[in-house]
C-alpha cells in the first residue's frame, strides 16, 4: 500500500514537472497558435508593430516588408537591410509602375461611404515612403523628395511632410555649386516650409483656445536661416519674430535658439 | 480501498490545483462527493448582492484594503470616469446607457433592444454592446439588479439616438446616492453636489467583495473571441456560495455564506483569467486599422477595436510563462494583490541590462477572517498565506477628501493619509501608486556617444525596459502618459538640448488666463491640440458635428518625436510610450477645424490623425508602449551648436556634457481633461454645467509622477 502510494505520488510530481516545463515563453508563439490574435489590417495600419511577435518567417507582401524594414532600422540598426526591405515594399506599393500597384483612397474608392477592408490595388502607404526618404536623403535627395511628394499625394493634409521636403531642398541648396540651382532650391525650400505653416493656420479660434500667436517654431526658424543666407533681412526679421511667438509658450528642444533669435533681431535692428 | 482512493484523489486534486493556480499554499483536502441518485438539482440559497459593509465584520482587513483602492468606490464617483461616459453619450445620442428587459426600443431592423452588454446572452448587435458599455464593467451586479425596476439605480434613458435629450442626461454618479432609508435620492441640480444626508448606494461601491467572490467562471458567449477576455465576460452568481481562495475553510458564522468546493472556480479566482475578463476593453466600432469582430455565432456584425489591451499583453508576454527572471508564471495577483513592491528586491539580467527590482509573488501570513468573530463557537482559524486587496494602480482621485467622504461615506480614507499597515505597506493610495510606478521601468544611456564636437550631431542612445507584467503603460494606455525627459547641459549648466519637457502656460479654453506656476497641468510639447467640446443645439443631432470630439486645434510642436520616430524613422524628439488613438478620416469628411479663410477643411483622400477621444477613434496603435522585458533603444540625434552660434550667444561650452534622462508619468493628459471640462460644462452640448471637471479640479488634483527611473552619463567635448 505504502509503495503504491509512493509510486503514484512520484508519477504525479513528474507529471507536474513535465507540464511546468512546456510553458517556455518565446515571442510569437502565442500569436502563431491563436488565430484570434489581432493582426493589423496590412493596408490601413501605418506605423510600427512588434516584428518579433508577428511570427513571420519571410515577408510576403508590401506591409510585411515594410515592417521587417522598420525592425531592421529601429531594433537592429541595420540601415542597409532596412533600405532594401523598404525598396522591396515600395515596389509592391507603387504609384509610378504601370499599372500602379497601389491606389490613393478617394471618394470613388468608398463603397456606400465606407472604406472596404480590402482594395485592389491596395491603398498606397505613407510610412514606407517617409522612412525610405529619410534614409536616402543624405545620398539621394532627389529620390527622397520624390517619395515625400508621393506622401503628399496620398495624404495632402499630413503634417510635417512639407517641412521635410523643405529641409531636403535646403540640403540640396547648401551642396549646390551653381548659383541658379542654389537659388531655385532655396525658393523651393521656402515654398514647402510656408506650405507646412499654412496647414496649421493660426486662426482666431486657435489664439482664443491656446493663447498662441504663432506655431510651427521649427519651420519659422528654418525660414529665418534661409533668409539670413539669402540676405533677405525683412523676411528674416519677420520669421524670427514668428519663431519667438511660436516658442513663447512651447520653448524649443534647443532653447538657446530663443536667445539667439532675440540677439539676431537686435543685431538686425541695429543695422537699420 | 476507500481511503486509498481518497488519498489518490486528494493528491491529484492538489496537483491540479498547484498547476492551475501556480501557488500551492493554503490548499486543503477535497471531500468525497457521493451521488445521492436524486434527479432534483438543489441550488444554493439565493443571496442578493451584498454591500461590502456586510462583509466588514468578519473581513475587516480586506474591507479596509479594498476601500482605499480606486477600484472600489472612487472609480464610480470619479469626475473623469463620469466625464468620459457622459461625453461619449453626448456624441452617441445616449446609446451607452443601459437598457433593460422592459425596454420598448426597437432596432432599425425591427428587433427589440431589451438587453444590455451584461444581460445579452450572445452579442449580435452593436447596440447591445453599447447599451451600458461603461457601466457594465464598473457595476455589472447593479446593472443586472436593474432588471427589477424597483431595484434599478441607473434608469434607461427616455430618448435615444435622434430622440436623445442631452439637457436631461445626468452623470452616472448622480444615481449612486441613497437616503437613510435606502431610497435613491438625486442632486437637485443635474450633476450637483450630494444633498445633505446622502449616503453611498450599492452602486457607489463599484467593484466590491461580492463582485469577485460571486464569480462562477468566464462567460465565453459574451467574450468576443470566445476566450473569456474583455468587456466583463464573467458569469456572476447570486447565492450564499462564494468563491474563495481556499478549499473547505472553517464554516462561517450563522451560515452567512459558504465557500465553494469547486476547484475550477477557486483556480479561476486565483488566476489572471479572472482579471482578463475586464482588463481588456474592446470598443464596438468599424475599426479601420485591424478588422476584428465577435467570433460567436451570429456576432460577425459586431466589430471592435482594442482600447485597454492589458490582459492580452500579459497573456502574450513573458510573465505568462516560466521564461522570465523569476522562473514561474507571475499572475496579476502576484503584483497587485501581494506585498509587492514592499517585499524585498531581486537582481537579474535582461540583455545587457542589470536590473534590480521589487520581487513579486511574496504574500503575507495572516487570518483570512477575524478570529472570534467570523466563526460559530469561536472555531479556531489558521494563519496562512493570504492576499492583499489594495489593487495598486496608476490613479489618484481627482476629488477632495471631503467630497470623497460626502459621496462615499464618512469612513472613506484620505488618499494621502500617513502611516503604514501591519505589513509595512503605506496606507496612502498615492504612496502605493508611486511605489508601483517606481518598479515599472528602467533606463540606461551606456551606449551613447562618449565624445562630441561643436556643430556636429551627438548621438544619445537611450535603452528602456519595462518590468511590468503587461506593456508599459497599460490599461487606458492611449491616455496614460509615460515619457522620457532628457536634457543635455554643459559643465556650467547651459542647456543644450531638452526633450520631454513641459512649459507653464495659459489655458484660455478653461479660463486660465496666465501661467499658474503648476506644471502638472501641462501637456507635452510634441503636439498642440484642443479637442472640440461641442455646443448646445436644439434640436439635438448625434455625431461630432455639434457634439465635439474632433481636434479643434491640431499642430505639431517643437518636440514632435512620436511622428518623427514612428512614421519617418527620424531619431529626434520626444520618446513617448503612450499608445495612440487614431481617426482615419475618409474622403468627404470634415476635420472639424478651418483653414486660414475660415472654411471647414474637407478631406479629399484618406487622412490619418491622432485623436484623443476613444469615442471618436476608428483605429488604434497599441504598439507604442514598452513591451515587458524586451529592451528598446531610442536614439536622439542632437545638433550641437556651432562655434559661430555660440559666439553670437556669447557662450563658451565647457565640457564634459552631462546627459540626464528620466521617465515621468502623467495619469491623464491635461488637454483631454480640459476637453471633458468644456464638454460637460455650461457651454457644452447640454447647455449647463454638469459639475464634473474644471480648471480648478485639474490644477488641484492632477498629480503626476516624475523620475520613475533615471540615469546619467557624460560626454567629452572635443
Amino acid at each position: 500500500m505504502r509503495i503504491k502510494f509512493a509510486v503514484l505520488a512520484a508519477a504525479l510530481l513528474m507529471t507536474v514537472a513535465a507540464l511546468a516545463q512546456t510553458t517556455t515563453y518565446t515571442p510569437g508563439d502565442f500569436q502563431k497558435s491563436n488565430p484570434h490574435y489581432p493582426h493589423p489590417n496590412p493596408f490601413y495600419f501605418e506605423g510600427k508593430i512588434d516584428w518579433d511577435k508577428l511570427a513571420i518567417t519571410s515577408p510576403s507582401n508590401t506591409w510585411e516588408y515594410m515592417q521587417r524594414g522598420i525592425h531592421n532600422q529601429d531594433d537592429l540598426g541595420d540601415t542597409a537591410a532596412a533600405i532594401q526591405d523598404y525598396q522591396t515594399s515600395l515596389a509592391m506599393n507603387s504609384l509610378t509602375s504601370t499599372p500602379p500597384t497601389c491606389q490613393i483612397v478617394t471618394r470613388a474608392t468608398l463603397v456606400n461611404g465606407v472604406l472596404p477592408s480590402t482594395l485592389t490595388p491596395a491603398p498606397c502607404m505613407f510610412t514606407v515612403r517617409l522612412r525610405l526618404a529619410h534614409l536616402l536623403q543624405p545620398t539621394d535627395p532627389d529620390t527622397a523628395i520624390t517619395l515625400l511628394k508621393e506622401v503628399l499625394q496620398i495624404d495632402p493634409l499630413r503634417l510635417d511632410v512639407n517641412e521635410l521636403i523643405g529641409e531636403v531642398y535646403v540640403q540640396k541648396a547648401k551642396a549646390d555649386t551653381d548659383a541658379t540651382a542654389q537659388q531655385n532650391d532655396y525658393t523651393q525650400a521656402i515654398n514647402y516650409l510656408q506650405a507646412e505653416i499654412a496647414l496649421s493656420p493660426v486662426t482666431s479660434v486657435v489664439t482664443a483656445q491656446t493663447g498662441d500667436a504663432a506655431n510651427n517654431a521649427h519651420a519659422h526658424w528654418e525660414l529665418a536661416e534661409i533668409y539670413d543666407t539669402l540676405g533677405m533681412t525683412t523676411q528674416e526679421k519677420q520669421e524670427l519674430n514668428l519663431y519667438l511667438a511660436a516658442t513663447q509658450w512651447h520653448s524649443d528642444v534647443y532653447p538657446w535658439r530663443i536667445t539667439l533669435a532675440q540677439k539676431r533681431l537686435q543685431t538686425l535692428k541695429a543695422r537699420q | 480501498m476507500r481511503s486509498y482512493i481518497s488519498i489518490v484523489g486528494t493528491l491529484v486534486a492538489c496537483g491540479l490545483f498547484v498547476i492551475l493556480t501556480g501557488c500551492g499554499a493554503g490548499t486543503s483536502t477535497v471531500a468525497d462527493v457521493q451521488s445521492t441518485g436524486s434527479t432534483v438539482e438543489v441550488q444554493f440559497r439565493a443571496q442578493t448582492y451584498q454591500p461590502p459593509s456586510n462583509c466588514l465584520p468578519c473581513h475587516q482587513r480586506q474591507y479596509d484594503e479594498l476601500h482605499s483602492s480606486v477600484k472600489s468606490g472612487y472609480r464610480n464617483v470619479s469626475p473623469l470616469f463620469n466625464g468620459l461616459e457622459f461625453s461619449s453619450n453626448l456624441l452617441a445620442g445616449g446609446l451607452l446607457r443601459p437598457v433593460y428587459g422592459d425596454s420598448t426600443v426597437v432596432l432599425p431592423d425591427g428587433t427589440p433592444l431589451n438587453s444590455n452588454m451584461f444581460t445579452t446572452p450572445v452579442l449580435t448587435e452593436t447596440r447591445q454592446v453599447q447599451a451600458g458599455f461603461c457601466f457594465t464593467c464598473h457595476n455589472a451586479h447593479v446593472e443586472r439588479m436593474g432588471e427589477d425596476p424597483s431595484k434599478r439605480e441607473v434608469p434607461q434613458l427616455a430618448g435615444l439616438g435622434a430622440s436623445f435629450v442631452p439637457e436631461l442626461l445626468r452623470p452616472l454618479r448622480d444615481y449612486h446616492m441613497v437616503d437613510a432609508n435606502g431610497n435613491q435620492i438625486l442632486p437637485s441640480d443635474i450633476g450637483g453636489y450630494p444633498p445633505a444626508g446622502a449616503m453611498p448606494s450599492l452602486g457607489a461601491a463599484g467593484i466590491t467583495c461580492d463582485f469577485c467572490h460571486n464569480v462562477q467562471g468566464p462567460d465565453l458567449n459574451r467574450s468576443f473571441q470566445m476566450d473569456g477576455f474583455a468587456n466583463m465576460s464573467l458569469k456572476l452568481g447570486e447565492s450564499v456560495e462564494k468563491t474563495g481562495p481556499f478549499l473547505q475553510p472553517v464554516a462561517v458564522k450563522g451560515n452567512f455564506h459558504v465557500a465553494t468546493n469547486d476547484t475550477s472556480r477557486i483556480a479561476f479566482l486565483r488566476s489572471s483569467a479572472l482579471c482578463n475578463a475586464c482588463h481588456d476593453v474592446r470598443v464596438p466600432n468599424n475599426n479601420l486599422t485591424a478588422e476584428e469582430h465577435n467570433m460567436n455565432p451570429g456576432g460577425q456584425n459586431v466589430k471592435y477595436y482594442r482600447l485597454e489591451n492589458l490582459s492580452t499583453e500579459w497573456q502574450t508576454g513573458p510573465y505568462n510563462s516560466t521564461s522570465n527572471p523569476f522562473g514561474k508564471v507571475i499572475r496579476c495577483q502576484d503584483c497587485h494583490m501581494s506585498l509587492f513592491p514592499f517585499a524585498g528586491t531581486s537582481t537579474y539580467t535582461v540583455g545587457d541590462l542589470n536590473i534590480t527590482s521589487p520581487t513579486p509573488a511574496v504574500f503575507p501570513q495572516n487570518y483570512a477572517a477575524v478570529p472570534g468573530v467570523a466563526t460559530d463557537n469561536n472555531a479556531p482559524l489558521p494563519k496562512r498565506q493570504v492576499v492583499t486587496h489594495y489593487f495598486a494602480g496608476v490613479d489618484v482621485p481627482l476629488l477632495s477628501p471631503q467630497e470623497l467622504q460626502d459621496r462615499l461615506g464618512t469612513t472613506y480614507p484620505d488618499p494621502y493619509e500617513a502611516g503604514n499597515d501591519e505589513y509595512g505597506i503605506p496606507k496612502a493610495l498615492a504612496t502605493r501608486r508611486q511605489a508601483l510606478m517606481d518598479a515599472s521601468v528602467r533606463i540606461s544611456l551606456s551606449k551613447s556617444d562618449s565624445n562630441a564636437s561643436l556643430g556636429t550631431p551627438l548621438e544619445v542612445r537611450l535603452e528602456a525596459i519595462a518590468l511590468t507584467g503587461h506593456r508599459f503603460p497599460a490599461g487606458f494606455s492611449q491616455e496614460r502618459t509615460a515619457y522620457v525627459n532628457l536634457t543635455v547641459t554643459d559643465d556650467n549648466g547651459f542647456l543644450v538640448y531638452q526633450s520631454g519637457y513641459v512649459v507653464d502656460k495659459p489655458h484660455p479654453q478653461t479660463s486660465e488666463a496666465a501661467p499658474d506656476g503648476n506644471l502638472d497641468d501641462e501637456d507635452l510639447e510634441h503636439v498642440e491640440a484642443v479637442v472640440d467640446p461641442g455646443t448646445h443645439t436644439v434640436p439635438y443631432a448625434a455625431g461630432a458635428g455639434t457634439n465635439g470630439h474632433r481636434n479643434l486645434v491640431f499642430e505639431t510642436g517643437p518636440d514632435n518625436g512620436p511622428e518623427s520616430r514612428v512614421y519617418s524613422g527620424i531619431p529626434e524628439g520626444l520618446v513617448l510610450f503612450r499608445n495612440e488613438l487614431i481617426r482615419v478620416f475618409l474622403p468627404g469628411d470634415t476635420l472639424g477645424r478651418t483653414d486660414a479663410s475660415g472654411n471647414q477643411i474637407v478631406v479629399n483622400t484618406a487622412h490619418f490623425e491622432e485623436t484623443f477621444s476613444a469615442s471618436f477613434a476608428n483605429g488604434v496603435d497599441n504598439y507604442r508602449s514598452l513591451p515587458p522585458l524586451e529592451p528598446r533603444t531610442f536614439v536622439y540625434e542632437i545638433n550641437l551648436p556651432t562655434q559661430a552660434e555660440l559666439a553670437e550667444l556669447g557662450v563658451t561650452l565647457k565640457g564634459p556634457l552631462h546627459v540626464h534622462a528620466q521617465v515621468n508619468f502623467e495619469h491623464f493628459p491635461p488637454l483631454f481633461l480640459r476637453f471633458l471640462s468644456a464638454a460637460t460644462g455650461p457651454n457644452g452640448p447640454t447647455g449647463h454645467d454638469n459639475h464634473l471637471l474644471n480648471e480648478s479640479v485639474i490644477d488641484n488634483y492632477l498629480k503626476n509622477i516624475r523620475n520613475i527611473a533615471s540615469t546619467d552619463t557624460t560626454v567629452n567635448l572635443q
